[in-house]
């Protein structure tokens, strides 16, 4: 059950509930722009010459935007909740120019917190999860 | 010198502090449109007002922009020299960022060790920017985890 704003409720969600799924390109403009604006602007994450001057295959997603991604699959389906704690690794690279696919799924409730705790990753086309997280999440 | 010859008491101790200018409203919507967040508590003041927070604040990964001026003290920077990964991060958080706040990060380095896999030594540096907001309210601790390739000692004494 949801509602317009506050998206999962504590009351509706249950351990085993998967989180809506979202299909991403990771454009190498959007992936350049991020990483500009959070101050990363680095040849790794804006283009694939400078990326591959470091040795890497291409351009490359900085960690703190993946970070931010999976903060932005809890945030779509709860909007009206507060994300207390999120933990990830980075185990693999995030080419720009791929697709990627964000999950996710509750594994905990904390009735007294009113929180659930998730695991949350990103996989490749390839179906390789290279990010993987946790998260606490309080709920309306 | 080693990444084991480290002095551990590193740990633990403040290598920096630094307190940001004001947080601009349009360093918070920069980075909620770039990251492609279409809620508007996070890009737009006048609907922001309506929403839970009473007024614009910053999508919560914001926090990971304030790494605080300097990236490790420099007797760890010295053998994290062959350029790193970021291997995971941890955000804990708290009160909301909003325009205006003046943030302050303190930096310390919590923990540092080494692990060995097939493809040899790996060296670890965890970091962590505690912020606080000019009320003195926790906004966040951000917990960074460098990796990179250790050193041979072939290496190590060039």
């Amino acid at each position: 059950m949801t509602s317009e704003r506050s998206g999962a409720t504590f009351d509706a969600v249950e351990p085993g509930d998967d989180l809506p799924e979202i299909v991403l390109e990771l454009g190498r403009d959007y992936v350049k722009s991020h990483a500009t604006a959070i101050g990363m602007p680095f040849p790794r994450f804006t283009d694939d010459e400078g990326a591959r001057r470091e040795g890497l295959p291409g351009q490359i997603t900085p960690g703190n935007m993946t970070l931010a991604l999976l903060a932005r699959e809890l945030l779509a389906w709860a909007p009206g909740g507060r994300i207390r704690r999120l933990g990830t690794t980075f185990r693999g690279l995030a080419l720009a120019g791929g697709t990627v696919r964000l999950l996710g799924t509750v594994t905990e409730k904390d009735d007294e917190r009113r929180t659930v705790e998730c695991d949350v990753w990103m996989e490749t086309a390839e179906g390789d999860r290279c990010v993987v997280g946790t998260a606490t999440v309080e709920l309306p | 010198m080693a990444f084991s010859d480290i002095d551990r008491s590193v740990i633990g101790r403040e290598y920096d502090r630094m307190t940001y200018a004001p947080i601009a409203v349009e360093d918070i919507v920069s980075y909620a449109r770039t990251l492609g967040v279409t809620d508007p508590i996070y890009l737009d003041e006048e609907a922001a007002r309506r929403g839970p927070y009473g007024g614009l604040v910053a999508f919560p990964t914001f926090v990971v922009k304030l790494r605080g001026g300097m990236h490790m003290p420099q007797e760890v920077a010295r053998e994290m020299t062959t350029g790193g990964f970021d291997a995971g991060k941890d955000i804990e958080l708290g009160a909301p960022i909003r325009p205006g706040d003046v943030i302050t990060a303190t930096s310390t380095i919590t923990e540092l060790y080494e692990k060995t896999g097939r493809s040899g030594s790996m060296w670890f540096v965890v970091f962590r920017q505690h912020l606080v907001n000019q009320h003195g309210e926790m906004v966040a601790n951000v917990d960074s985890r460098m990796m990179q390739r250790g050193r041979t000692e072939k290496e190590a004494a060039r």
